[in-house]
């Protein structure tokens, strides 16, 4: 073939298009807009910095009327003076000389009338707040709403030459007269330090914020607090019920969606409206919630109810710890070691999930969305592996705060950082004994995330013990040093989301059930003495190394040592990671996926068989 | 010989489509020129099915992609609007979808609330600085020439305000234009199709009034006005194809004298009565009509002078974009239509038709049915399309007409591509500056 074939079109040389790559993070995920990507405006409202965008100046931002644009919208001048700006104080003679239009004609003429900002200019660009058309043969300036100038100002950079200028309107809305043209700079709206200037007064920057009890719990507009209670709930069934707990007469009674903040009163409850426009009527006025609040009703599933639901008694969920000899006993032979068995084996778990780097062109045809499911799913587990990581370590320090309080057997402490001893060095896939099989390292099989679901349900085991050890704490609370109560508290609260995740993972693995191959990698536990996994293994062991004397040093109370072992425990933690994943991918030894067998430094072991 | 284009057009593989020496791969619209002996290879291949045909484009360096299935969502924001100001008109065109203008029920026309209630949501829901479309649609909209009027200056004022710039257009049949009206179109730079069907005689034949005398003569007085406002206007014809007016050469050449730069050709597929439906024989009967219209075409521009014939144009360009498309147009994508009650419909066509409903101006917008509506009638998913070469070129037909009528002219549209396809690479040859300027 002498040639190939001439691409004609578009299509064939540029090849297929591709969605729009996004350029950068998005604004309302940056520093300055607010910590509440979703709510902007919770913290403070940042708009209102731009407020006083300009040296001297103080602006308003005006919509548009309901019924139209009638000339009033755009950017307002409220006052303009220099005396109460601190930055007039600095030096700088852009400053001075802008101090000197303030004073004089300029000031002079914008302290009679209404101004409108009318136009910015930098980088020798000038951009009119205006719309400009011909309407039969005349122009016709259209100001811009406040939201629109406000997108132009916000744009506007600072450390450069900026002009600004001012007019009057017409009731029309259109310019009226000469300018008043000031030379500046754009504020900067934080100093060196991050401190947010002076110039504004207390209370400015919330000055149009949120305020729930008035009239955002029902009209915010950020959907923040929509967010937080329910829209639409189904009603309490009035009147006898059926046995399986709707309404006897009434079948309708449970499936009829109810306005949560609709006005409550004698008239039949209606179905809610399906817009904001139509329900508000028969809502509560802001100032009714005020009043009336105790009208709206808890809703539980969904359902709205008056009672108090009826709970088994918590008592019997766990039995407390009679003695604190029973405590370190749990907490030393049972319950760290179960966290740092569970962490390996999900972390060993985390390697058999294939990499999304791995999948092959063909894969990511068919299968658009493996990419991004393997990330989430890897993400998923590892952050439960690290999860017990943590967990392990508030043990360990719940232990070394005993022995550093004199309650600990004398000369028996050390930190716990080793398998359970029911560990065993392989899965004891055969066990009908959840506990034993989740004791052991298995690739993520659906049979292995549905038992990780079920040795992470509340009320597991590990809760119970938990939940023990917080009581015998809350019990006996003058006999133990400070924090250790509350340290007790937040390892036994921290496990609902681990149950989550993993309910998470099977659901994002679920669609690809038919064939484990597709997520999975075919993992072999290698053996101990294996030459390939000598590295991970010594890795490994450098990192319980240094995680053991790091909790000896912090239990010495010598900090600096305990940061460079916990550094270094992190390090080989690092380098561990990218060597197991290496075995795992068949880096190490193509077309093999190797899995590293965590467990083959303890003697002791069972081999689950 | 129009047979033998449209046996050269039938589908032979999936994946690919020759048009003499042009390639087409089906899946990314991409087009490619062969030499002879690539050509021949690829026919070979062709001659065998899907399989062949995939070795042949890979012999030839080209992969054959399959069938992608489309995402999930193919709605894009609205940013287009049909308004239906008026559901009467004064003619009785003996094809009309809307059944003489008022889609089957009694004459209305749309209240003034109605109107602004969808403008404002369509400005409020757009970016400060985007673009929008309205056009108004019939009926004969200028029997609401009160309404256009209000509705232009209120849309202008307020997206004016959110510096969102509008643009307007309108289709109609020019007899009960005044004057005034063609003023004030040309002052807000409409974009205006004015429906003819040919010379007098084809048209009076084709679109009488409700009296039942001709309408020529008065739509001809209406076009006056517009014409002398060409210079701030866009305006075009559209032809409604049918077998009464299937000399288009002669239509092309009456319009043109008329005074219209840009002439489409619409093939009348569906239509309420059947009346003035195209049928079997027809398709190429305008087949070879449409052919000689495009040759025509080519032939002046490549003297570098003007022929009004605008469906090949639009070919070309589309060709040249290659963009591949899941439908053939915007309905429900990123245009809608509102109706005189105030319901929204997937297009101007669908208005008072349950099966496209779209929601209401008092419910918003049903997003979830245009989702719906989209992934079902996606080209990916229609069982003639997948097979057919055409199918990302095509878009799988009008949805108004495949719903109704099915999908009668495939033969009829590959013949078309076809020979667009043999067109482009000629003009790409001897006149490539054409293209210049094709975004």
């Amino acid at each position: 073939m002498a040639k190939p074939p001439e691409p004609l079109n578009r299509a064939a040389i540029l090849g297929p298009p591709y969605p729009q790559p996004v350029l950068g993070n998005p604004v309302s995920s940056l520093m300055e807009s607010g910590v509440g990507n979703c709510y902007p405006g919770l913290e403070f409202d940042i708009r209102q910095l731009d407020v006083r965008f300009f040296p001297g100046l103080t602006f308003e931002f005006l919509g548009l009327e309901p019924a139209g644009p009638d000339g009033t919208q755009g950017v307002r001048l409220v006052n303009a003076e220099a005396e109460s700006d601190p930055l007039f104080d600095d030096p700088a003679p852009w400053l001075k000389a802008l101090k000197r239009q303030l004073n004089g004609p300029e000031g002079g003429a914008l302290g009679d009338g209404d101004w409108y900002l009318h136009a910015v200019a930098q980088h020798g660009s000038r951009i009119e707040l205006y719309d400009f058309n011909v309407f039969q043969n005349a122009v016709q300036m259209t100001p811009y709403e406040g939201e629109t100038c406000w997108w132009i100002i916000r744009g506007i950079e600072a450390d450069v030459d900026l002009t600004v200028e001012l007019t009057q309107r017409a009731p029309s809305g259109q310019p009226l007269g000469n300018p008043v043209v000031l030379h500046g700079r754009r504020r900067h709206f934080l100093d060196d330090t991050g401190m947010i200037p002076d110039v504004y007064r207390a209370g400015e920057l919330t000055a149009s914020m949120c305020s729930p009890w008035t009239h955002d719990f029902r009209d915010c507009a950020c959907q923040y607090w929509a967010s937080n209670h329910p829209d639409v709930v189904l009603g309490e069934v009035v009147g006898p019920q059926a046995e399986d707990g709707n309404a006897a007469e009434d079948a309708a009674q449970p499936v009829t969606f109810l306005d949560w903040m609709r006005r409550r009163g004698p008239a039949q409850d209606i179905a809610a409206a399906s817009t904001q426009e139509r329900a508000r009527p028969e809502r509560y006025d802001p100032y009714e919630i005020n009043l009336r609040w105790q009208e709206l009703d808890f809703v539980l599933h969904g359902t709205e109810t008056d009672g108090t639901p009826e709970m088994p008694p918590l008592t019997a969920l766990h039995a407390a710890y009679p003695s604190l000899q029973d405590v370190i006993t749990a907490l030393t032979d049972d319950l760290a070691p179960l966290e740092f068995t569970l962490s390996m084996v999900y972390l060993y778990a985390f390697f058999s999930l294939r990499a999304p780097e791995d999948i092959s062109e063909d894969e990511r045809r068919d299968w658009p969305d493996l990419a991004d499911d393997l990330r989430a799913a890897r993400q998923l587990v590892l952050s439960v592996a690290l999860s017990e990581m943590t967990h392990m370590r508030w043990v360990n320090q719940v232990l070394w705060t005993l022995d550093r309080a004199g309650l600990y057997p004398k000369g028996k402490y050390k930190p716990i950082v080793q398998p359970h001893s029911d560990a065993s060095k392989t899965a004891a896939a055969e066990s009908s004994d959840l506990e034993d099989r989740v004791l052991g390292l298995r690739p993520a099989t659906p049979d292995a995330i549905a038992d990780f679901i079920a040795v992470e349900r509340p009320a597991n085991r590990l809760d119970r013990e938990y939940a023990g050890l917080v009581d015998h704490l809350r019990a006996n609370a003058d006999g133990y040093p400070a924090g250790l109560y509350e340290l007790a508290v937040r390892i036994d609260s921290d496990g609902l989301q681990h149950y989550q995740k993993f309910r998470d993972v099977k659901l994002i693995l679920s669609r690809y059930e038919h064939d484990t191959s597709i997520y999975l990698r075919d993992v072999k536990l290698a053996d101990a003495d294996d030459p390939a996994v000598a590295d991970a293994l010594g890795l490994l062991a450098d990192i319980v190394d240094n995680t053991i004397k790091g909790y000896q040093a912090e239990r010495a109370d010598d900090m600096p040592r305990a940061d460079a072992c916990i550094q270094a425990a992190r390090s080989a933690m690092r380098s561990f990671q990218v060597e197991a994943e290496a075995l795992a991918s068949g880096a190490r030894k193509p077309g093999e996926s190797v899995g590293v067998p965590f467990f083959a430094a303890w003697q002791g072991l069972g081999d689950g068989q | 010989m129009v047979s033998d284009l449209i046996a050269a057009a039938r589908p032979r593989s999936k994946h690919a489509h020759l048009a003499g020496q042009v390639a087409l791969m089906a899946e990314t619209a991409a087009l490619y020129r062969l030499d002879d002996a690539q050509a021949a290879q690829l026919a070979d291949g062709l001659m065998t099915g899907d399989a062949g045909t995939s070795d042949a484009l890979g012999r030839l360096g080209l992969t054959a992609r399959d069938i992608a299935p489309p995402p999930a969502d193919l709605t894009r924001p609205v940013r287009a609007l049909a308004l239906n100001v008026a559901q009467t008109c004064n003619l009785a065109c003996v094809y009309c979808y809307a059944s003489g203008g008022t889609f089957g029920g009694p004459d209305t026309r749309m209240p003034w609330d109605v109107a602004q209630k969808a403008i404002d949501a369509l400005i409020d829901d757009t970016p400060p600085g985007g673009s929008i479309k309205i056009a108004f649609m019939g009926g004969e909209p200028t029997a609401a020439r009160a309404l256009i009027r209000d509705s232009v200056l209120h849309a202008r004022r307020r997206a004016a305000s959110r510096a969102i710039s509008v643009g307007f257009s309108i289709t109609t049949n020019a007899t009960l234009l005044t004057e005034q009206d063609a003023a004030f179109m040309a002052e807000h730079g409409f974009a205006v199709t004015v429906s003819l069907d040919g010379a007098a005689a084809a048209n009076d034949r084709l679109r009488p009034t409700r009296g039942g005398s001709g309408s020529f003569d008065r739509a001809a007085r209406g076009l006056q006005y517009l014409t002398a406002h060409q210079d701030r206007l866009s305006l075009s014809a559209r032809v409604t194809a049918t077998p009464d007016n299937l000399d288009l050469g002669s239509t092309m050449d009456a319009l043109g004298a008329l005074g219209f730069t840009s002439v489409g050709v619409s093939p009348m597929i569906t239509s309420p009565t059947g009346k003035g439906t195209l049928d079997g024989e027809d398709y190429a009967t305008l087949l070879a009509a449409m052919i000689g219209c495009g040759t025509a075409w080519m032939q002046a521009t490549l003297d570098r002078k003007p022929h009004p014939f605008a469906n090949l144009a639009t070919a070309l360009v589309e060709l040249h974009r290659g963009q591949p498309r899941s439908h053939s147009c915007g309905a429900a994508r990123d245009y809608l239509a509102v109706d005189a009650s105030g319901d929204y419909a997937a297009c101007h066509r669908f208005a008072k038709n349950p099966a496209g409903y779209m929601g209401s101006l008092g419910d918003g917008i049903d997003h979830a049915a245009r989702e719906d509506w989209l992934a079902d009638r996606a080209v990916e998913r229609q069982v003639p399309c997948q097979t057919c070469w055409a199918r990302r070129l095509c878009g799988g037909g009008c949805h108004h007409e495949v719903l109704n009528a099915g999908r009668p002219a495939c033969d009829y549209v590959r013949g078309w591509l076809h020979f667009a396809m043999t067109a482009y690479a000629r003009l790409m040859d001897e006149r490539p500056d054409w293209f210049d300027g094709v975004a």
